[in-house]
C-alpha cells in the first residue's frame, strides 16, 4: 500500500473519531448544562480547553455562553479542530485514498461533508436547536464506524486506519479523564459521590457499564479502573492499547527489520505501563504524573508510526 | 400539459439537424424513447431528474470550483433523455474515427523520428516548430508497440446536413469516459425498461478494455506487472474520473509525490518499501511530468520520469509530445496525413479551417467575422474562443490585436449549426446543441472504440459551445441495434 494512502486512512479514522469524541462529550455537557442543581458551574472550560486552541482571555469570555461555545466548536473554522473542519478534512483523506475505501464508506463521508457545509447549521444553534444539530452528526459517525466495519476490506489499510481510530480514542479518553480529575482534584472526601464522575462517564458512553459493573462505593476507585483497565470498556485505555497492539502486529508482519522492533519496543514499554500499573498507588498525587506519563509516550509512539510507515513527500 | 402534448409541441429549431424529429415525425431510433416518455407525466420526469443529482452529488459525481478555502461543490448537469444513434451511423463513425487514429498514430511516430511527411512537404516545417506542445525532448524514444494515442477522445459533431464532423482531435488527456460510464448507470435506474427494451450497446466494459491495453505495454517480460494512474490530486478537476478509473481497474492511483527514480527505474513509496510501477497511465499534462526536463517549478511530476521513459524501464500513456497531433492548426492537415501515410480518403469530414497566419486568409476570415468562431490553437475546454456572431465590437478590437500580433496561436472556422437534441428544462421538452465525444482505445491488437460516448449539452438556449467548464452538461448516449 502506498504510504500516501496508509497516511490519508490513518487520519480519515482519526478525524472521524475525533469528531465522535467531540460531539459526545458536547452534548453531555449540553444536556448536563441545562440541569439547575448541576454538580459543576455552567463554564464550558473544560469541554473548550480540549477542543479549541483559543486564547484563554477570550475562553473566559465566552465560557458561560452556550451557543457562542458550541459554534466554536462546531462551525467556527479559525478553530482547527471544530466539526466542520474535522469533517471537512476527514473528507480530504477520504477523497485522497477514494479508490481504496469503499464506496459506501466514501459515500458515508461525503454526505456528513453536506451536512455540516449547510449554512442553516448556525441557524439552528442560535435558536436553541443545539441538540438538533449535533444528534444528526452523532448517528452519522456512529453509521460511519458501522460501515467501515461492514464494509471494508481487512487489508493493509483496515490495519492503518484502526491504529488512527483506536489512537485517538486513547488520547481522547486519557484527555477527558484527565481534564476531569483537573477539577474534581480527585476529592477521597466525595469518595462516596458518583455524581462528579457521571458527567465523564456519560462522555464516554461508560455510564450504564458503570453502574452494571461496580458494586463497591469507592468510586474514585471504580473509575479509575473502567477508565484505564477495564477490558470490557471499549474506550478504556487498555482496550485502546490491546486494538492498537493487534493492528501494530498485523501491519508489520513477519518483516521485522530493526526500525520495525525499535517500533514493537516503543508500544511494548508503553503497554506494560499501563497493564503493569498498580491501581491502588494512584492518588491524588501520583495520577496526574501517570497520566502525563502515558499521553507522551502515546505521542511519542504515533510519531514513530507517522515516521516509519508515512514518510513520503 | 402531459408528455405526449409537450413531446408534440416539441418540434426542434428550424435550420438545424435535430436528432429526435423530422418535420412532424419522431425519428425511427426514437421510437422507443418516444413511446416510454409519452406514458410518464412531467411530474415523474421531474421526479426522475431531481432523483438524478441526489444520485451524482451523494457519489461525490462532481468537480469542485474553489475559492478562499471553501470549495464549492457543483454536479456536472445530466439531461436525463438520452441521445440515440443507430449502428449505421455508428459504423460510420467507427471506421472514421479508427482510420484518423491510424493516420495520426503514424504522423506522431514520423514527426519524433525521420520526419518524412515534412520533407515530402506535406506539412510545414515552421508549424511543427512553432508548436508549443512539440516536444524536442522525447524526439527518438522509442515506444511500445509503436502506439502513441492509447487513448483519445476525438469530438464529433453533426452538421446541419445531418453529416458528421471532426470538431478536435484529443489525444493528450482526454476526460469525460466516467460520465459516459456513470451516465448509462444512472440512466439504468431511472428508466430500466426502455434501456432494457431498447437494445442498447454495452459501455461498461471500457474499464477492463483500458487496464488490458495498459497491461499490455509492460516494458518488462514479468507476469504480473504493476500499473498506476498518475493523478495531479484531490483539487484537479476530473479527480473523480482518475479515482473511478483506478478503482474499476483496480490499479493505484499515485501522486507525483508517491513516486521517486532510482537507477532510470520508477518506483511506488509503499509501507512496505519501494515498488517499481512498469506502466504509468498518466492524467497530468507533459509541462508538469518532470521537473528537470519540462516546468521546473512542477510539484506535480517526478524528477527523472523522462530519462526512465527514455530508457524504456516505464511506459507512459499517452505518450509524451502527443499535443502536436491534436493542435488546432496541424488539424487543417490530417486529412492529408490520411492521404499521405494511408493512401485512402478520410471517412470523416473536418470542419473547413483557416490559419490565421497566412495574411490572405486572415483577412478573408476578419471581412466575414460573423459566420466565424476564432479559437486559440492550444487551447481546450472552450477557453479564449470568439463567437463572431456574438462577438461585441470592444471585445473584438481586443481580440483582434491579439490576433494580429501573434498569428499562429489561433485559427478560424465557419460557425457549425450543431445538432440540437430534446432536453429536459424546466419542466419542458426543448432542443439544445450537442457534440459528440466518443473514446477509442488502441493497443497492440487495434483500436477498440466502444459504442457510445459522452454527449455534451450546451444548455443555455442556443448557445453552441458544450464545454462544461461554459455551463455544459452531458447525455447518456446510446448506439441501438
Amino acid at each position: 500500500m502506498l504510504s500516501r494512502i496508509a497516511d490519508s486512512l490513518f487520519w480519515l479514522n482519526r478525524y472521524m473519531e475525533r469528531a465522535d469524541g467531540m460531539l459526545r462529550l458536547a452534548a453531555t455537557h449540553y444536556i448536563f448544562s441545562l440541569d439547575k442543581d448541576a454538580i459543576r458551574s455552567m463554564t464550558w472550560m473544560p469541554v473548550m480547553e480540549i477542543f479549541t486552541d483559543s486564547e484563554e482571555e477570550y475562553l473566559k469570555s465566552i465560557e458561560n455562553n452556550t451557543e457562542a461555545c458550541l459554534k466554536r466548536l462546531l462551525i467556527d473554522t479559525t478553530n482547527t479542530n471544530c466539526l466542520k473542519t474535522l469533517v471537512n478534512r476527514a473528507r480530504e483523506n477520504a477523497r485522497g485514498a477514494q479508490d481504496h475505501i469503499t464506496k459506501e464508506v466514501w459515500e458515508e463521508v461525503n454526505q456528513m461533508y453536506h451536512l455540516v457545509n449547510q449554512p442553516a447549521l448556525q441557524q439552528k444553534i442560535d435558536s436553541f436547536l443545539s441538540l438538533e444539530v449535533m444528534e444528526p452528526f452523532i448517528k452519522h459517525t456512529v453509521m460511519y464506524a458501522g460501515i467501515t466495519d461492514i464494509t471494508m476490506p481487512r487489508g493493509t489499510g483496515w490495519c492503518f486506519m484502526n491504529l488512527g481510530k483506536y489512537i485517538e480514542r486513547c488520547l481522547q479518553t486519557i484527555a477527558f479523564a484527565e481534564k476531569q480529575l483537573e477539577l474534581t482534584n480527585f476529592r477521597e472526601a466525595d469518595t462516596n459521590d458518583l455524581l462528579q464522575w457521571k458527567y465523564l462517564l456519560f462522555s464516554l458512553s461508560g455510564y450504564e457499564l458503570h453502574v452494571k459493573t461496580y458494586r463497591s462505593s469507592n468510586h474514585n476507585y471504580n473509575v479509575l479502573h473502567q477508565v484505564l483497565i477495564n477490558e470490557n470498556f471499549p474506550r478504556s485505555v487498555t482496550y485502546s492499547l490491546q486494538r492498537i497492539e493487534h493492528y501494530l502486529n498485523k501491519v508489520i508482519g513477519n518483516n521485522i527489520s530493526e526500525e520495525r522492533s525499535a517500533l514493537l519496543r516503543c508500544f511494548g514499554r508503553l503497554f506494560s505501563k499501563v497493564r503493569y500499573m498498580e491501581l491502588d498507588s494512584l492518588n491524588k498525587d501520583t495520577v496526574p504524573a501517570f497520566f502525563e506519563d502515558i499521553k507522551t509516550d502515546l505521542v511519542d509512539f504515533n510519531q514513530k508510526v507517522v515516521q516509519h510507515f508515512f514518510s513520503y513527500s | 400539459m402531459d408528455p405526449q402534448g409537450l413531446l408534440d409541441i416539441y418540434t426542434g429549431d428550424p435550420g438545424f439537424w435535430d436528432e429526435m424529429r423530422i418535420g412532424s415525425e419522431f425519428r425511427e431510433p426514437y421510437r422507443n424513447v418516444v413511446h416510454a416518455l409519452k406514458l410518464l407525466d412531467v411530474q415523474s420526469l421531474q421526479q426522475k431528474e431531481k432523483l438524478a443529482s441526489e444520485l451524482f452529488m451523494n457519489q461525490g459525481i462532481t468537480f469542485t470550483v474553489y475559492n478562499d478555502d471553501a470549495g464549492i461543490e457543483r454536479i456536472f448537469p445530466f439531461d436525463i433523455i438520452p441521445r440515440v444513434l443507430t449502428g449505421d451511423e455508428w459504423k460510420i463513425i467507427e471506421d472514421g474515427l479508427k482510420q484518423r487514429l491510424k493516420a495520426l498514430n503514424l504522423f506522431l511516430k514520423d514527426v519524433y523520428s525521420e520526419q518524412q511527411i515534412i520533407q515530402d512537404k506535406i506539412i510545414p516545417a515552421e508549424l511543427i516548430a512553432s508548436c508549443p506542445h512539440y516536444m524536442r525532448e522525447v524526439a527518438g524514444i522509442q515506444v511500445a508497440h509503436d502506439i502513441y494515442i492509447h487513448i483519445s477522445g476525438i469530438d464529433l459533431i453533426r452538421g446541419d446536413n445531418g453529416i458528421f464532423y471532426v470538431l478536435e482531435d484529443n489525444l493528450r488527456t482526454p476526460s469525460g469516459v466516467s460520465y459516459m460510464l456513470e451516465n448509462r448507470e444512472i440512466t439504468k435506474r431511472l428508466f430500466p425498461e426502455l434501456v432494457a427494451s431498447s437494445r442498447v450497446r454495452r459501455v461498461s466494459n471500457y474499464p477492463l478494455l483500458l487496464h488490458e491495453i495498459l497491461l499490455s505495454l509492460s516494458p518488462a517480460q514479468i507476469s504480473n506487472p504493476n500499473v498506476a494512474l498518475l493523478t495531479p490530486g484531490i483539487y484537479n478537476s476530473a479527480y473523480y474520473e482518475h479515482t473511478f478509473l483506478a478503482r474499476q481497474m483496480g490499479i493505484p492511483l499515485v501522486e507525483g509525490r508517491d513516486l521517486v527514480v532510482d537507477n532510470h527505474k520508477v518506483y511506488m513509496k509503499t509501507t512496505q518499501g519501494l515498488e517499481q510501477v512498469h506502466v504509468i497511465y498518466r492524467r497530468v499534462d507533459d509541462d508538469f511530468l518532470d521537473p528537470l526536463i519540462f516546468r521546473p517549478d512542477s510539484a506535480l511530476g517526478v524528477p527523472g520520469l523522462i530519462a526512465a521513459y527514455r530508457k524504456g524501464t516505464v511506459a507512459i500513456v499517452n505518450a509524451v509530445g502527443n499535443g502536436v497531433a491534436d493542435d488546432k492548426a496541424i488539424y487543417a492537415f490530417v486529412p492529408a496525413m490520411i492521404r499521405y501515410y494511408l493512401n485512402e480518403e478520410p471517412l470523416l469530414p473536418n470542419v473547413e479551417t483557416y490559419e490565421m497566419s497566412n495574411p490572405d486568409t486572415r483577412q478573408y476570415v476578419f471581412d466575414n467575422l460573423s459566420r466565424m468562431v476564432i479559437k486559440r490553437t492550444n487551447q481546450s475546454g472552450g477557453y479564449g474562443m470568439v463567437m463572431g456572431n456574438k462577438v461585441t465590437e470592444e471585445e473584438w478590437s481586443k481580440a483582434k490585436k491579439e490576433i494580429e500580433s501573434d498569428p499562429r496561436s489561433f485559427i478560424a472556422q465557419p460557425i457549425i449549426n450543431l445538432s440540437t437534441a430534446p432536453c429536459f428544462i424546466d419542466g419542458k421538452f426543448e432542443g439544445r446543441h450537442v457534440d459528440l465525444r466518443p473514446y477509442a482505445l488502441c493497443g497492440p491488437s487495434g483500436i477498440q472504440i466502444v459504442p457510445g460516448g459522452l454527449t455534451r449539452v450546451a444548455l443555455r438556449k442556443g448557445s453552441l459551445i458544450v464545454n462544461s467548464s461554459q455551463g455544459g452538461g452531458s447525455k447518456d448516449t446510446w448506439v441501438i441495434d
